[in-house]
C-alpha cells in the first residue's frame, strides 16, 4: 500500500450567507497508486467537494482538515472539456499549467512531449486543438495536469462527457499511471462504467461520504437491446437519403433514412462528434440538408410551423430558462400560441412534474436537477407531436434519470408524442425504444 | 502524427506579431478620426490590403466580416432612420463604417497570429492577467456563438417571435431581448466563471507572473 497523497480529517463546507453545510464529517484517505470513486446524487456536493480539495472555493465556511501528507500536487478536471481547453495548439494548452509555474520555455517542450505520450496522444505540437475528438480533448487535459507533475488527479464525471470508446482509453491511461504512482479520484454518476480501474467506492450522501462496495442499483450494467427495424402507423419523422456536406465537401454520415411513427420512441446513438445535434438541428429545420429528404409531421421542417408543435430539450437546459417565475416559464409557449385555459394547463403540467411547489421560484436559482424538471415541464405543457432530447440524462443521478423517462414515456403512451433521443453512449437510452440509428463509423 | 496546424502568410511570417499588433491598433484608432467619404474609402482599402497581406489562406475572415457588416449596418442605419428620418441614413452608414473599420485590424489579426503568440505579446505590455483574458477571450468567441445559436433555435420552437422575418416587425423585439439576450449574456457570465475557474485548477494566478509557451 502507497503512502497517503490525501487525508480528509471531518472536512465540511458551506456556501457563503447560508446557515447548512453542503455537507460536513467528511473523512476520506487516498494512497499513491489508488483510484477511487466518488458517487451522490445530483446536488449532494461531489464537484463542491472536489473545489474544496483542490482550494478553489472562495468564501464560505470550512470546517475539519484537508492534509496533503507527501505535500503532493492536486490536478482537477472539471466537467466540461470545452470551456478547460485555453490554447489554440496541443503543445500550448498542455504547457498551460507549466507557464503559471514558471518553468523555463526552454524546459517545457520535453514536459510536454512526456506528458503527451503517457495519455497516448501522438499529435503535433502546433496541432490545432479543436481538430481533436472529445476524447482526445480530455486525455490532452489530462496530459496537461501530468506535465505539472501531480500526485494526485482528480476527473469529475468522465462518463458525461465522454463516449465508450473515449471512456475506454481514458480508464486504460488511468490504469498505466497508477503502475506508476499516481492515486485517482472519480466523481461519478454511473460507477458502474468505471468499475474496472476503482479500488474503494464512496458515497456522498446524506452530508458525510461513507465506504460502499459497488452496489450500484438495478440499473448496474444495464445495456440497451438493439431492436432493428423502422417505425410503423402514422408517419412523425421521414427521412430518406439524408446528407449534410461540410464547405470542403466531405460528409457527415454519408446517406440516412429512417421513419418514426407517432406514439414511438428512437434513440440516436453516436460518439461525440458523430453528427447527432445537426440530425437534430436538420429535424427542426435550423439546417438544411445538402441532399435528401426530411419530413416532420407531414411536411417538410420549417421552423415557424413547429412551434408549440416539437420540444427540444438541451442537455444543459438552464440556458433555455428566463422568465422569472416557474409559472411564467411553463407558461411562456401556451400564452405565445394564444391557448385557451393555459393556467389549468400550466398547473396540471406542474403537479404531474412533481415541481408544483416550486411554481413561484425563480428558474434561475433551483438547483440542477430541478431545472431540468422545469425545462421538461416546458416543452411538454403545450402537448407537442415530437419532443427532441439532446442527452437528456447527463448530469443527472439515478433517481432523477428515473423521473424524467417515466414523464416522457408518459407523454409517449397517453398524447402519441414520438420522441428522438441523442446520446453518446448506446447503453443511456431506455428499453423498448422501436428505433436505434447509431451514427458512428457512418 | 497529425497534420499541422498554422500556416503563415508568406509575407505576414516576416512581420513580428508584436508590429502586426501595432498596425493593427493604429489602423483601428485611425478609424475613429475618418469622417469624409474619401478617409474611409482610403482607409477601407488599406484595411482590405492588410488582411490579404497578414492572414494565411483559407483564414481571411470574408464571411465574418460580410456578416459583420451586413447586421451593424441594418442595426445603426434603422436606429437613425427611426432617430432622425432619412437625414440619418448618412450620419447612420459613416458611424457603422467607422465602427467596422475599427474592429476589422482586430479580426485580422486574431487570425493572423497564432493564439500563444497573441498571448506571448500582449503578456509583454499588460499586466499577465489582462493579457490572459484579451487572448481567452478571443478563443472562445465561437462558443459562446454556438451557445447563442442554440438558445435562439429552442427558444424558436418554445413559441418566441424571434426568426429574421419575425424581427422585421419592431413589436416581436422584446421577445429577443428576453428569450435569447438575457439567457445568452447569464450563460456567457457561467462559461466565464466556468473558464476562470478552469484557468486556476490549473494554478493561473498562483505565483506572480507567467512565463511563456515558446511554440505556436
Amino acid at each position: 500500500m502507497g503512502d497517503p497523497i490525501l487525508q480528509l480529517k471531518g472536512y465540511g463546507y458551506a456556501y457563503p450567507d447560508t446557515e447548512g453545510f453542503v455537507f460536513e464529517g467528511v473523512d476520506l484517505e487516498i494512497r499513491a497508486g489508488e483510484c477511487h470513486c466518488l458517487v451522490g446524487d445530483t446536488g449532494s456536493g461531489k464537484t463542491t467537494l472536489i473545489q474544496g480539495i483542490k482550494g478553489l472555493l472562495a468564501g464560505g465556511r470550512q470546517v475539519g482538515e484537508i492534509a496533503f501528507p507527501a505535500n503532493g500536487r492536486v490536478g482537477v478536471v472539471l466537467q466540461n472539456p470545452e470551456t478547460q481547453l485555453l490554447a489554440d495548439s496541443v503543445g500550448a494548452e498542455v504547457a498551460f499549467g507549466l507557464e503559471n509555474l514558471r518553468v523555463e520555455p526552454e524546459l517545457m517542450p520535453a514536459r510536454v512531449e512526456e506528458a503527451l505520450v503517457r495519455v497516448g496522444l501522438e499529435e503535433r505540437l502546433d496541432a490545432p486543438v479543436e481538430r481533436l475528438s472529445m476524447g482526445q480533448k480530455y486525455r490532452l487535459i489530462v496530459a496537461g495536469l501530468l506535465a505539472m507533475e501531480p500526485d494526485l488527479l482528480i476527473l469529475d464525471e468522465p462518463s458525461a462527457q465522454l463516449d465508450p470508446e473515449g471512456l475506454a482509453l481514458l480508464l486504460e491511461t488511468v490504469r498505466e499511471l497508477k503502475k506508476a504512482g499516481i492515486a485517482f479520484l472519480l466523481c461519478e454518476h454511473r460507477p458502474e462504467w468505471v468499475e474496472g480501474v476503482v479500488d474503494g467506492f464512496w458515497r456522498l450522501d446524506a452530508k458525510r461520504v461513507e465506504l460502499r462496495g459497488p452496489d450500484f442499483g438495478e440499473e448496474a450494467h444495464r445495456i440497451s437491446p438493439v431492436v432493428p427495424g423502422s417505425g410503423s402507423g402514422q408517419e412523425a419523422v421521414g427521412v430518406r437519403e439524408l446528407a449534410v456536406e461540410f464547405a470542403d465537401g466531405k460528409s457527415l454520415w454519408g446517406k440516412l433514412s429512417f421513419a418514426l411513427g407517432r406514439g414511438e420512441q428512437m434513440a440516436v446513438c453516436g460518439r461525440n462528434g458523430a453528427g447527432k445535434t445537426t440530425l437534430l438541428r436538420c429535424l427542426t429545420g435550423f439546417v438544411r440538408p445538402t441532399r435528401g429528404e426530411v419530413r416532420i409531421l407531414g411536411a417538410e421542417p420549417r421552423p415557424e410551423a413547429l412551434r408549440g408543435r416539437v420540444g427540444c430539450l438541451f442537455q444543459e437546459t438552464g440556458r433555455q430558462l428566463f422568465e422569472n417565475t416557474v409559472v411564467e416559464e411553463v407558461a411562456f409557449t401556451l400564452k405565445r400560441l394564444g391557448m385557451e385555459g393555459w393556467e389549468e394547463r400550466v398547473r396540471e403540467t406542474l403537479v404531474r412534474c412533481g415541481i408544483e411547489g416550486l411554481a413561484d421560484s425563480s428558474p434561475h436559482k433551483l438547483s440542477y436537477g430541478q431545472k431540468h424538471l422545469v425545462a421538461l415541464a416546458c416543452v411538454l405543457a403545450p402537448g407537442p407531436e415530437l419532443l427532441l432530447l439532446d442527452d437528456p440524462f447527463a448530469g443527472l443521478d439515478a433517481e432523477r434519470r428515473g423521473r424524467v423517462l417515466g414523464l416522457i414515456e408518459a407523454a409517449s403512451e397517453e398524447r402519441g408524442t414520438a420522441v428522438v433521443w441523442s446520446t453518446h453512449d448506446r447503453r443511456s437510452p431506455p428499453d423498448g425504444l422501436q428505433l436505434i440509428l447509431d451514427l458512428s463509423g457512418r | 502524427m497529425a497534420e499541422g496546424g498554422f500556416e503563415e502568410n508568406r509575407i505576414g511570417a516576416w512581420i513580428p506579431p508584436g508590429w502586426k499588433l501595432l498596425i493593427c491598433v493604429c489602423l483601428s484608432a485611425l478609424a475613429f478620426g475618418a469622417r469624409s467619404v474619401g478617409l474611409l474609402a482610403g482607409l477601407g482599402l488599406a484595411e482590405l490590403l492588410l488582411g490579404l497581406a497578414f492572414c494565411p489562406r483559407g483564414r481571411f475572415p470574408w464571411r465574418e466580416g460580410g456578416k459583420l457588416a451586413g447586421w451593424q449596418t441594418a442595426v445603426i442605419v434603422g436606429l437613425y432612420l427611426i432617430r432622425f428620418g432619412t437625414e440619418g441614413v448618412w450620419p447612420g452608414l459613416r458611424t457603422s463604417a467607422q465602427l467596422f473599420l475599427a474592429f476589422w485590424p482586430g479580426m485580422v489579426f486574431v487570425q493572423s497570429v497564432p493564439a500563444a503568440e497573441i498571448a506571448r505579446t500582449l503578456g509583454r505590455v499588460l499586466p499577465y492577467k489582462t493579457a490572459f483574458v484579451l487572448s481567452t477571450s478571443m478563443r472562445f468567441m465561437p462558443l459562446v456563438i454556438r451557445e447563442i445559436r442554440s438558445i435562439h433555435e429552442a427558444q424558436v420552437l418554445r413559441g418566441a417571435r424571434i426568426l429574421p422575418r419575425d424581427l422585421l416587425r419592431p413589436w416581436n423585439w422584446p421577445d429577443l431581448v428576453h428569450c435569447v439576450l438575457v439567457p445568452a449574456i447569464i450563460q456567457s457570465l457561467a462559461l466565464a466563471a466556468e473558464i476562470a475557474l478552469a484557468a486556476r485548477a490549473r494554478d493561473f494566478g498562483c505565483a506572480e507572473g507567467r512565463t511563456y509557451w515558446p511554440g505556436k
